[in-house]
């Protein structure tokens, strides 16, 4: 796999909170384009930072972070916010969406800060109809829906809204952290399998966090945070076993 | 554009604290913008008290003293000026007309004037207001008085009535000129000047009423003159208080004043109207200073309370600032999403406290015409007031900058990480 083809490569990526220890210690990590990858790790092992730090929230302290062949560190803070914005869509673990949008602009969102993203997704017509489309996608078909204020959703339909949103635009990188963490378990599967069809559709890599291992086996690759991480005890281990 | 539609979405969310913030602003406004109207109105009514008057003419004293008795009846005159005096100027060839003034008694607290029917003709109120009759007309008959607008209707009357004039000026007088009843001739139209609050009455009338006085008090009754016997006297007064003068050249009107105060056979004061009224205003002026300095404070209150507001709803939009990261919004759009915020907020007080203010000056205009005499215009907004409310505006943006501020750190430190 070359270097061309990753959408993420991380290269002796050391990060750690001012006046913390180091928290995250990655030898390497390439996540190829189009690939589904599973993270898992439990809570307090550094899921968000790392996922910070591949949204160009965060910058290391040191080592390479490349997303989509550009390096991230070497942006400047308002050029990674646009590159995220451009690139990368997010889905959270709850409580994603804006309370004051209704759900069709909260999916439009991304598309209000990044003309990539409204460009993109008005090829096959206006965004609103895109967003429309990605909903119906995602099971949530009902053009009564749309105009719905989304405190009034259940926490699926809520997620599913910020899966639309993450997909808007078909941005190169999805990034989801615990998605699916709030619902039960019938709800969990159905919605990785319509994130996971989506996403395939429109050429996503996909990263997702979860501390629940049983979803691993339903995507491409499955890694553990901890064993990747060199900081965490469990990451110091493997690196010695290697 | 996208923070414009965000930051009017989030405010309606939060509509009830926004709300409340734009009324506490629009309130503030409307008494800073009510207050310079009324002092727009009040100075345009005290500046139009007089007007086409090119000279007063009294006993030496000061220039606003002179001004306060004669033209707003209050206050007295130290000296009087004599009829030989007064002859001389009036027949002077600059002078086209003069108004003489004879004050010194009163009518239940209501000052009367002796005057001739020059002053139905010549008198000028508010640019070039005459005058005018609501009922009856002027006097003619030596014991006929004409009320000002406001004489007439606190004291309930109406034309052929009869009143008795008091020596002196108390509201409660024991000395009255009872003997000599006058017959209401006329009754003047509201001017909103202090024409509505005097009794008119002819010169001869004043002497009238005083043939038998000496001192202040009447002769003793064997001694006195029946009014119809002082028809038959000569009225010619000896004195009058002091007397306004129109120049048939306004050129001249210098020449007169200082040929006037540097006559020697009489220590004279001749006045412009104009220039003593600034005088005066600006006596008056430090109050309704002071006024529109405390209303600059209600404002300020106001901004403050939009401050305390949005900062804080900083604390619980903190997910709402992170949310709008994670899907591309740099850290200057959530800075300026709140500048844009603070800013809406002061632009709907505003617009608010101008609707508030014209609301309340339509309802409290035809009392204040009616009650004080000043004439509230429901003219635009001109450009003090817009300088003034725009200065509003940037404070306000200026305020947003504190909030925004602190959102634009927070944000940086937060990232996407979404904390409850």
């Amino acid at each position: 796999m070359t270097n061309g083809q990753a959408a993420i490569a991380l290269e002796a990526m050391r990060f750690a909170w001012p006046g913390k220890p180091l928290l995250l210690d990655i030898e390497r990590l390439v996540v190829a384009r189009g690939e589904r990858l599973f993270l898992r790790g439990p809570s307090g092992s550094g899921k968000s930072t790392l996922l910070g730090l591949l949204g160009g929230v965060l910058t290391p302290a040191a080592g390479e972070i490349r997303v989509l062949d550009t390096k991230l560190p070497n942006l400047g803070a308002s050029a990674r916010d646009r590159f995220r914005g451009d690139h990368v869509g997010f889905v959270f673990q709850m409580f994603n969406l804006i309370p004051y949008l209704s759900v069709l602009d909260n999916v439009l969102l991304p598309a209000r800060f990044s003309r990539r993203r409204a460009e993109r997704a008005a090829r096959h017509g206006a965004p609103a109809a895109e967003a429309a489309r990605l909903l119906a996608a995602l099971g949530l078909g009902e053009a009564a829906l749309l105009a719905r204020n989304v405190t009034e959703l259940s926490i699926g339909q809520q997620q599913r809204v910020a899966a639309a949103r993450a997909l808007l635009g078909a941005p190169e990188l999805l990034i989801a952290d615990e998605p699916t963490s709030s619902l039960d378990h019938d709800a969990r599967r159905q919605f990785l399998e319509l994130l996971m069809a989506e996403c395939r559709e429109q050429g996503s890599t996909l990263v997702f966090v979860s501390h629940d291992t049983t979803l691993g086996p339903l995507f491409d690759r499955d890694l553990s945070l901890a064993e990747l991480n060199r900081a965490a005890p469990a990451g110091r281990a493997a690196a010695r076993a290697a | 554009m996208a923070t414009l539609s965000l930051a009017l979405r989030s405010l309606w969310n939060r509509r009830v604290t926004a709300l409340l913030t734009v009324a506490a602003i629009a309130i503030s406004v409307a008494l800073l913008l009510g207050v310079q109207k009324m002092r727009v109105a009040a100075k345009d009514s005290f500046a139009s008290t007089v007007s086409g008057v090119d000279l007063i003419v009294g006993a030496r004293s000061g220039p606003i003293n002179l001004l306060l008795y004669s033209v707003f009846r209050v206050g007295d005159a130290t000296a009087n000026v004599s009829w030989e005096t007064y002859q001389k100027i009036a027949r002077h060839p600059d002078v086209a007309w003069t108004i003489p003034l004879s004050l010194g008694d009163s009518h239940r607290g209501y000052r009367v004037l002796g005057t001739n029917a020059d002053y139905f003709r010549h008198y000028r109120y508010a640019g070039k207001r005459e005058l005018t009759f609501a009922a009856g007309k002027p006097f003619a008959d030596l014991y006929d008085a004409v009320l000002g607008a406001d004489v007439a209707r606190q004291l309930g009357y109406r034309l052929g009535q009869q009143i008795v004039i008091a020596h002196g000026l108390g509201a409660v007088s024991f000395a009255r000129h009872d003997d000599k009843p006058f017959r209401i001739v006329g009754i003047l139209s509201r001017t909103g000047t202090p024409v509505d609050r005097t009794v008119h009455v002819s010169l001869e009338a004043i002497t009238a009423i005083h043939i038998d006085w000496q001192s202040g008090v009447q002769a003793l009754p064997g001694q006195r003159v029946s009014a119809e016997e002082a028809r038959a006297r000569d009225l010619t007064p000896d004195s009058i208080t002091a007397f306004m003068v129109g120049m048939r050249s306004k050129v001249t009107t210098f020449t007169m004043q200082r040929a006037i105060n540097e006559y020697r056979l009489e220590p004279l004061l001749a006045i412009i109207p104009g220039v003593a009224l600034t005088q005066l205003w600006e006596l008056v002026g430090v109050a309704d200073t002071a006024l529109m300095v405390v209303a600059a404070f209600v404002v300020l209150a106001g901004l403050l309370g939009m401050l305390t507001a949005i900062l804080t709803s900083l604390n619980e939009r903190r997910r709402e600032m992170a949310i709008l990261r994670s899907v591309g919004a740099r850290a200057r759009h959530v800075f300026s999403l709140l500048v844009v915020e603070a800013g809406l907020l002061a632009t709907a007080g505003v617009g608010l406290g101008i609707v508030l203010t014209y609301g309340l000056m339509a309802a409290v205009r035809p009392l204040l015409a009616d009650r004080y005499g000043i004439f509230v215009q429901l003219a635009g907004l001109n450009v003090y007031d817009l300088g003034i409310l725009g200065a509003i505006i940037g404070a306000a943006l200026l305020m947003g900058l504190l909030p925004a501020w602190r959102a634009y750190r927070n944000t940086l430190a937060d990232g996407l990480t979404i904390r409850i």
